[in-house]
């Protein structure tokens, strides 16, 4: 039997507060999808410095030739040992898929794979994700970010039906 | 004319370097919660949208009432100079569609690039394969950013502000945040009892 997850009430007012810290110390909120896209960015240019033509690579090297000399790049190694040491101390470390019962994994493995894919384009549009825009967005009163939280929340209901059996245990006995 | 403290690095309080070493402690933090409440599990939050649990809304909208409430404590002491926080401007077209593709990829894969990482943390293989799906999708948008730069960066109305918006100022900025969220989580708990009505 696994450690069973705080209470969702406590857990907001706990993030909320960690959140306050990082406004009040950095400046800035928690982010993660720039990471991605620096690291990405990175990654072309030292393999070809050609892609610097390209001006959205090249707006990261605008302060230098190192685009993961950045707080969101450090903060994101930060989240990855955060996660890794909160799931050893609960006994909840495991090497598996999330999904419902009997589906497929490799089916599982793909739709996270093109769904990682949609969601980074889906983040330079949006300068950042449900961490950088949504929640840092929505905590100093932006505009934008709510109505990138209404269209993200809106999309996933609609499209919701189309994953169903990946998610939805249909036989559960009752547990929870 | 700026006497204020916080926030400290804007002011000047902290170096690059201290800042660093606060990214990695306080992202360690919340990989930390986010492990513990749940975030790092894809059918978690996919959950959802099925209306079979809601934690995921209701910690969500609790952060953001828990992080305002500091804010305008700590504004209306005199003590953080709120303009001074990063704020993402506002491009209302791609933020639309790019919302749109993002709740379509976030129940297709379950994950946000935030809950993936700390997800990987937890040992969860479909949280690796989201993330390298990641590099793919910033890769693509590179490509086609030279055509498609200028919805991009389409409907820009800069820094915007509730209080810009409806007038006012941050206090009834705050109000109406509180309003929302809570309002947004009784909702989805009225819809949740609508819809799961046959089921338990």
């Amino acid at each position: 039997m696994e450690k069973k997850y705080w209470n969702p009430y406590f857990g907001g007012v706990v993030l909320g507060t960690m959140l306050f810290l990082s406004f009040v110390i950095a400046s800035q909120g928690f982010g993660a999808s720039g990471t991605f896209s620096r690291a990405t960015a990175q990654f072309l240019v030292d393999s070809d410095k050609s892609w610097l033509n390209n001006a959205y690579i090249a707006h990261y090297f605008r302060h230098g030739d190192n685009a993961l000399l950045n707080w969101t790049v450090i903060e994101t190694i930060g989240i990855f040992l955060g996660g890794f040491a909160s799931a050893l101390l609960a006994g909840r470390f495991m090497i598996r898929p999330d999904k419902a019962k009997g589906y497929s994994t490799l089916k599982r493995l793909f739709w996270a794979l093109i769904g990682g894919m949609i969601i980074a384009f889906a983040t330079r549009l949006t300068r950042g994700c449900t961490s950088g825009q949504g929640l840092d967005g929505m905590a100093t009163f932006s505009v934008g970010a709510w109505i990138f939280m209404f269209s993200t929340f809106a999309a996933a209901l609609i499209f919701s039906p189309l994953f169903r059996k990946q998610w939805v245990d249909e036989n559960e006995g009752g547990d929870e | 004319m700026n006497d204020l403290i916080l926030p400290l690095y804007k002011n000047g309080f902290l170096s690059p370097e201290a800042n660093f070493f606060f990214a990695i402690v306080l992202g360690f933090a919340f990989g930390f919660v986010l492990e513990r409440t749940g975030f790092t599990r894809s059918q978690y939050i996919a959950d959802t949208f099925y209306f079979k649990n809601l934690a995921v809304p209701k910690i969500m909208g609790v952060t953001i009432i828990t992080t305002t409430t500091w804010f305008i404590l700590f504004a209306w002491m005199g003590w953080i100079d709120l303009s001074a926080l990063f704020t993402p401007a506002t491009y209302v077209w791609p933020y639309v569609v790019g919302g749109l593709l993002f709740g379509f990829g976030m129940v297709m894969a379950g994950y946000c690039p935030g809950t993936a990482v700390a997800g990987l943390g937890t040992g969860k293989s479909d949280a690796l394969l989201f993330l390298l799906g990641l590099f793919g999708g910033m890769f693509l948008y590179f490509l086609l950013y030279p055509m498609i730069a200028g919805f991009s960066s389409s409907g820009n109305l800069g820094v915007l502000k509730l209080q810009d918006l409806f007038g006012g100022n941050e206090y009834t900025s705050y109000i109406l945040t509180v309003a929302l969220e809570t309002g947004i989580i009784l909702f989805l708990m009225l819809l949740q009892k609508l819809t799961n009505k046959g089921e338990k």
